[in-house]
């Protein structure tokens, strides 16, 4: 437009308005907006899509509107004519809406009384569709991806057993509902940060980006869960946020998002450390642990330690005592075998004592009959001399006898001439004692005064008489 | 092994270790005797750790906490 819009300084002596050396002009402002207008005006036709933002549906012939992305925002002004053939409810187009519209720019000059305004002037609207905010979804995942924020969440170490969780959902929602009882039934009962937000409008990506931010940085927490129910991807639209999921990617602490249903893809999905499909999945997957079958695990545990332990010792000690009694053991058995080695000797020696005491007694039987027989050859040559030598001795002892006995006769013959009994024969008597000794003198019988006198045919008592007359003799 | 970088994880994937390799009836009486303490030191950590998210759930809000902060934030800084 430079050079467009001539100075109308008069010619005829009135005074010149002077410029600035360098910039053409000065120039009147109204012809410069109007001038401006129409240069707006030329500007290509397009579509745009955003999310709307400060609608104003008033009386007046506009109806007013911001649409707004993450990188700016543009205001909008439709014709309320155009506005109502559209046929859309009142509650369609609300903050938070997402929408295309088709239109251009405009500019109002304004007036003496009226401010000047710049709008998109929209001919065209319509809320956008699935395919419109999939098709920027996809761009913006390309663009994330490109950059590698996919990558740092993914990489970070997710503790199993997590003492502080901090969660970012709306205060009273459905989701924090689910997230606790998902958390009860796991026995889980540590400390919960609760970080409410918005989740469904514009002011819900940046209020969720802050809640994460604080909670990694100020509320000590091992894992960050992000939640909320399902809905339309317009609904869910503030986690397809650009610097949400920036700050998500960045952050330092394991972020777990649980972000409508199953079949539900927000772009936090791809930058969290995890995506899970329900908060009951976001409750399992911040606490891997299930604490009540931990618990029981780890008694479990302890008692197969103790059960080892205790094993491993009494094997050993069993296998020591084993070990301590194989010498004995094995003396017995050295013991036993000597016993039975001794019973076979002495069955053995038994054995030969007794064959020895055989043949010995063989032996001696043969030598004993031996000497026997010799014996009683001897006895009967011993027998057969003395034999000859008793009737040698018979002989001898006969002669012997007959000449003793002409002895004996010889002598009995003077004897019998010498025999008291043959004196007495002739009459004599023979004094004898009391004692029968024989009174050999008279005064022996003198002395006996009674005496015995012996005479053939027997004795008779005999007494002194006559004692006084041979003493006077 | 229950030193300051112990952690829950690490410590069970130790008794689990600790466990297979007793099973096994390998090792000596020595390395059992050694496995057997460590494992119940583990074990107690383990259930400290278990213990410490089983008592009660305590819940706080993040906007309190940061009240909280920011006003003793100037006490600790007099």
């Amino acid at each position: 437009m430079n050079g467009v819009v001539r100075s109308q300084t008069g010619e005829a002596g009135a005074p010149t308005t002077v410029g600035v050396p360098g910039f053409p002009g000065p120039f009147a402002v109204g012809r410069y907006a109007a001038r401006l207008r129409e240069h707006m005006r030329g500007i290509a036709r397009v579509c745009l899509i955003g999310e709307v933002t400060g609608v104003k549906i008033g009386a007046g012939p506009n109806v007013y509107f911001e649409l707004r992305d993450a990188d700016g925002a543009i205001p909008c002004a439709m014709w309320r004519t155009d506005f109502d053939r559209l046929g859309l409810r009142a509650d369609e187009l609300r903050d938070g809406s997402e929408v295309v519209v088709a239109g251009g720019c405009d500019f109002y000059p304004g007036s003496a009384s009226a401010s000047p305004r710049f709008a998109f002037r929209v001919q065209d609207l319509r809320l956008a569709g699935e395919g419109d905010l999939l098709a920027r979804l996809a761009r913006l995942r390309r663009q994330l991806a490109s950059e590698g924020l996919f990558e740092p969440q993914k990489r970070l170490a997710r503790p199993r057993l997590p003492r502080r969780i901090g969660v970012v959902t709306a205060e009273g929602s459905a989701a924090r509902r689910d997230l606790l009882a998902g958390l009860e039934r796991r026995g889980w009962r540590g400390t919960i940060v609760w970080g409410y937000a918005p989740v469904q409008d514009r002011r819900a990506a940046p209020a969720i980006a802050a809640a994460i931010r604080d909670l990694a940085a100020l509320a000590r927490v091992d894992v960050i869960v992000v939640t909320r129910g399902g809905g339309s991807i317009a609904d869910l639209w503030a986690f397809c946020d650009e610097t949400l999921c920036r700050t998500v990617a960045l952050t330092p602490v394991p972020v777990v998002s649980a972000v409508g249903h199953d079949v539900d893809r927000t772009l936090i999905d791809d930058v969290a450390g995890v995506c899970c499909s329900t908060p009951t999945h976001a409750a399992e997957t911040a606490v891997p642990v299930d604490c009540l079958a931990a618990v029981a695990a780890l008694a479990d545990a302890a008692r197969r330690v103790d059960v080892c332990g205790r094993a491993a010792v009494l094997s050993r000690a069993r296998e020591l005592a084993g070990r301590s009694r194989a010498p004995r053991e094995h003396l017995a058995r050295h013991r036993a075998h000597l016993h039975q080695l001794a019973r076979e000797l002495r069955a053995a020696t038994s054995r030969g004592r007794a064959d020895r005491l055989d043949f010995q007694r063989r032996i001696a039987f043969t030598v004993m009959g031996r000497k026997v027989g010799a014996a009683r050859r001897q006895t009967d040559e011993q027998r057969t001399a003395l034999g000859g030598r008793a009737a040698g001795l018979e002989r001898a002892v006969q002669a012997d006898a007959g000449r003793r006995a002409k002895s004996i006769a010889a002598h009995a013959a003077a004897l019998r001439a010498h025999d008291p009994e043959r004196t007495l024969e002739r009459g004599y008597a023979l004094a004898l004692g009391e004692d029968g000794q024989p009174l050999t003198n008279a005064a022996a019988v003198r002395g006996a005064h009674d005496f015995n006198l012996r005479m053939t045919g027997g004795t008779v008592g005999a007494q002194v008489t006559d004692l006084e007359k041979e003493e006077t003799k | 092994m229950t030193t300051e970088t112990t952690t829950y994880e690490s410590a069970v994937e130790r008794i689990e270790e600790i466990i297979a390799r007793l099973d096994s009836n390998q090792a000596g009486l020595r390395e059992t005797l050694e496995l057997c303490r460590e494992g119940r030191g583990l074990i107690e950590f383990a259930a400290g750790e278990l213990d410490a998210v089983g008592h009660g759930l305590e819940e706080l809000r993040l906007d309190e906490l940061i009240q909280r902060l920011e006003t003793d934030a100037p006490a600790v800084q007099t």
